[in-house]
């Protein structure tokens, strides 16, 4: 049942996005909706979540916003998808439209940036291109101008049409990054190959390298992995990910379209999965195992990978056991999270997502206690005040919240893009754990609990010091 | 003399030094106690300029926003704003707020200044005042956002009464640390001053149970009011509060001094100068014996920093102190760079090349890229800039002086200082030890490789 919290006895709209699980009403939460206007949102744009979540790790792809600077600049290179290179890291190109390009249109500056980053970077094996809502509002044909660049550089130019203004947050972004890849790679190549044990892993985006955490564990299955979707991939390898057996989707708000697109066009059967969590990680190796009939290699690396970690994560679970969370997450990381939080004998008190739809709100109320707390797309005043009023031991956010929770003495956990990392696979359980650990027993938390000062007035007995 | 001055003539920019409008006005708007900026736009016009400032400041970085989408873009976006400014006020109680504008509500033409009338006539109760910035991203820079807001606040804010003997002191794009040092000259010299807009702790809080509902400091509402009474108004900027100065000195007739920013000897001088002759209070024993200790810092360090080629990017106004620092320092300035179109700046530059005797490339509204590319052709031993710059230091394997914004890979550089004589003798300091750091040699490698030594 919608639920009031103080900050929005002016805005009760902002009831129906909160909810408490087990008062009888079922997930009757409101979600992927649009934002009140001045609540102090998280969210980011439809730009954010192509460009800086779905296209952004391509390695070896030009990254170029046409618009203005400034979306461009504040895309570039903060998100740690890293890769085996860091051409995508280490450029940002922008076909950097001023006042008259908005007046007399941008289509040729485009076309002419196209030509000339594709000239400098000889190497790259495509230009992805992102729409802004500058060029989409003056009504540059981006696509056409694609078209043309494509044939005059003889590479793939792939054009998003991701301008900001699109839909109600930043998971517009992903859903038109999934189809425009699809369209314009997916298929474009058929190579001769075997593939009769490969996948594709979807919506990983090997944020401070977490695929090196569970690509070993597939490959030890005796799998490969063709095409990740999009964390450490080339160009090159999306034009083939059509070839796989089996998707295996990890981030299902973010690639699920293009797993449903594969299967309608492919045939291609998908399976959801968890990749982090000792339970998660081996139930995603057990389900893929199965499809292919190799459940006893399964049960042998399962066996041997989780050995090595149980004795650290006991470890940890014995320093953690007891401990409240909140988790905000962008999406699924709010009902992946639970369950591993769980492994780690910890209890979740809220569950909250910036861009979740119903689908995940369901999953994060089927995986959390009576009484917790869930909310969709919650605001700076709404976060402030469940972290007073809830008292979690720790908040799971990003790194927006972080100096919030800090500024409100209360421990944190980047879970967006990690504080050390990885956190994936069996081995980067061990240094979520650590992580918290961390959190929970720094000094620092001590001292802001003491409240001890300097007396104002001095108790020393300065004379029998001196002596 | 063989300066030139190169204007970057591809279309695409490639790696660019500058952020958009809409930042400077939010960042000027943290310098105000208990006020918060609402973006007229696309979410990702607040979030974006939000996580950039947070991985510079390490501070909670509140801006709202009016969230548009297709449907507001089709119809317009009076709606949610006139909302958005009920919503914000009824929750958050600010002091003032400000209204940037952005690209999306700039081209579908939204006339802010008249939604905003709407929204006051339209709630009496309602008495803060509300600016409201122009801030697309297509026009200028961050830096461009900063000054409008600025002259806005000139404009709107001040109200004349009796004279209240301070100075008005507009340091323009600084860190928390700058600010600091410039209220610390200001109480050395006992001039009382007004810094605007004042970020120092509102971006550098410390750690309050239980924590307030606005950060601590910034201006308050009754000082801007006031700065109409000062004597006089600084500009330490001349691309930030240089326009906003001319505003007080035509609205009140007190006089507007536009200084080089005081980076280094010769300008920090000036200021110190200008405050004096506004003020007729004397120079002080701790700020001769400030000046003394860069003096001396200078010369205990010329042997290794002389002949030190280096590159620089920025800001304009940051580039030009720091071009005169390092010529101070007996180094040579080989490559500077903004990403500002302004040839003013670029007509500054020739002119202190001339006086200074340097050889230089000066590079106008240019990028990254293009100065990688100069750089591999013509090596240089040190690189001046932000943290953008960090690909092309580890890729030439050349130290590099973190400097400007953002600086969002290391910590506490928003609470370090490089104006003043202070400010200088702690950046002389770094600059120096960054050279003896290279490995093998406590002199120039370029030098070593050009056989001049």
């Amino acid at each position: 049942m919608a639920t009031r919290l103080k900050c929005n006895d002016t805005i009760p709209e902002r009831d129906a996005h909160i909810i408490i699980k087990g008062d009888g009403t079922g997930c009757s939460i409101k979600s992927n909706s649009a934002t009140t206007p001045g609540d102090m949102t998280e969210r980011g744009c439809t730009y954010a979540g192509c460009r800086g979540v779905v296209g952004g790790p391509v390695k070896d792809a030009i990254q170029l916003s046409h618009g203005p600077i400034g979306c461009a600049f504040y895309s570039w290179g903060y998100r740690p998808h890293v890769a085996d290179t860091d051409f995508h890291m280490k450029y940002t190109f922008v076909s950097d439209m001023d006042e008259s390009n908005v007046v007399f249109g941008g289509e040729k500056k485009l076309l002419q940036s196209v030509i000339e980053a594709a000239a400098e970077f000889p190497d790259a094996k495509g230009v992805f291109v992102y729409n802004t809502c500058t060029a989409a509002l003056i009504g540059d044909d981006g696509k056409d101008v694609a078209k043309m660049a494509q044939e005059e550089i003889g590479k793939p130019v792939v054009f998003f049409a991701c301008e900001g203004f699109r839909g109600v947050s930043q998971s517009q972004g992903h859903h038109v990054g999934n189809e425009t890849i699809f369209r314009n790679l997916v298929g474009s190549v058929e190579p001769e190959e075997d593939y009769a044990y490969s996948i594709n892993i979807l919506g990983d985006y090997n944020i401070k390298n977490d695929i090196k955490t569970f690509e070993p564990l597939f490959q030890a299955l005796g799998l490969k992995i063709i095409t990740r979707f999009t964390g450490n991939v080339s160009v090159d390898e999306l034009k083939i990910m059509h070839k796989a057996k089996l998707n295996v989707i990890h981030c299902t708000r973010s690639a699920t379209y293009i797993a449903d697109m594969m299967k309608d066009k492919y045939g291609t059967p998908s399976i959801s999965v968890t990749l982090w969590g000792i339970a998660n990680m081996s139930k995603a190796l057990r389900e893929t195992a199965a499809f292919f009939g190799l459940e006893k290699e399964a049960e042998r690396v399962i066996k041997t990978e989780v050995a090595k970690v149980q004795p650290k994560i006991d470890h940890f679970k014995k320093r953690l056991a007891g401990k409240k969370v909140i988790i905000y997450q962008g999406g699924p990381r709010a009902w992946h999270w639970p369950e591993l939080l769980e492994e780690l004998g910890m209890e979740v008190i809220g569950a909250a997502t910036t861009f979740g739809h119903h689908d995940d709100y369901e999953k994060i109320y089927s995986k959390v206690g009576d009484g917790t707390l869930i909310m969709d797309n919650p605001n700076v005043p709404e976060l402030e005040e469940i972290l007073r009023t809830y008292k979690p031991d720790i908040f799971i956010a990003g790194n927006k919240e972080k100096y919030l929770a800090y500024k409100l003495g209360v421990p944190f956990l980047n879970g967006h893009t990690y504080e050390t990392g990885p956190y994936a696979g069996f081995s980067g359980m061990v240094n979520f754990a650590r992580d918290l650990d961390k959190a929970l027993s720094a000094p620092v938390w001590k001292l802001v609990r003491d409240q001890a000062r300097p007396s104002p007035v001095s108790t020393l007995d300065l004379e029998e010091d001196v002596a | 003399m063989t300066t030139t001055v190169i204007k970057q003539k591809r279309a695409v920019a490639i790696n660019p030094i500058r952020a958009c409008a809409p930042i400077g006005a939010m960042l000027a708007t943290f310098g105000i106690h208990g006020a918060i900026t609402i973006n007229h736009g696309s979410q990702g016009c607040a979030t974006y300029p939000r996580h950039q400032m947070a991985r510079h400041f390490r501070e909670p970085i509140e801006v709202a926003t009016t969230s548009l989408t297709e449907n507001t873009t089709i119809y317009g976006g009076r709606e949610n704003l006139v909302v958005g400014l009920k919503n914000l006020y009824e929750r958050f109680h600010p002091t003032l707020i400000t209204v940037c504008s952005t690209c999306l509500s700039e081209t579908i033409g939204d006339d802010i200044p008249a939604f905003i009338d709407e929204f006051l006539d339209n709630n009496p109760e309602v008495t803060i005042p509300i600016l409201s910035v122009r801030t697309p991203s297509y026009v200028g820079t961050h830096i461009t956002g900063f000054d409008n807001f600025l002259k806005e606040l000139a404009l709107k804010l001040p109200r004349k009464s009796r004279p209240n003997g301070k100075v008005n002191v507009i340091p323009g794009w600084v860190n928390p640390g700058d600010l600091r040092e410039i209220k610390h000259i200001l109480r050395e010299m006992d001039i009382p001053g007004l810094v605007l807009t004042d970020y120092s702790d509102t971006l550098d809080g410390g750690l309050y149970s239980p924590k307030p509902h606005f950060p601590r400091g910034g201006n308050t509402l009754d000082e801007l009011k006031d700065s109409a009474n000062a004597k006089g108004t600084i500009a330490l900027q001349k691309h930030i509060g240089g326009e906003a100065a001319k505003v007080y000195n035509k609205r009140f007739g007190t006089p507007a001094h536009i200084l080089p920013m005081p980076i280094g000897i010769a300008n920090t001088d000036k200021f110190i100068e200008t405050l004096t002759l506004l003020t007729g209070k004397p120079i002080t024993e701790e700020i001769e014996a400030e000046r003394a200790r860069l003096l001396d810092a200078l010369m205990d360090t010329h042997m290794f920093t002389t002949g030190v080629k280096v590159a620089i990017f920025g800001d304009p106004d940051l580039v030009e102190g720091l071009v005169r620092l390092v010529a101070e320092m007996g180094m040579e300035p080989k490559y500077v760079l903004t990403a500002t179109d302004s040839v003013n700046w670029s007509k500054d530059l020739m002119a202190l090349s001339d006086e200074l005797g340097l050889d230089m490339e000066i590079l106008v509204k240019s990028d990254l890229y293009a100065l990688h590319k100069k750089m591999k052709a013509h090596p240089v031993d040190l690189l001046i800039g932000h943290s953008k710059g960090k690909y092309i230091a580890e890729e030439e394997n050349i130290p590099m002086i973190r400097l400007g914004f953002p600086v969002e890979d290391r910590y506490g550089y928003h609470r370090r200082s490089v104006v003043g004589y202070q400010g200088a003798t702690a950046l002389v300091d770094e600059i120096t030890n960054a050279v003896l750091e290279r490995k093998g040699s406590v002199i120039s490698n370029t030098l070593l490789l050009e056989g001049n030594c």
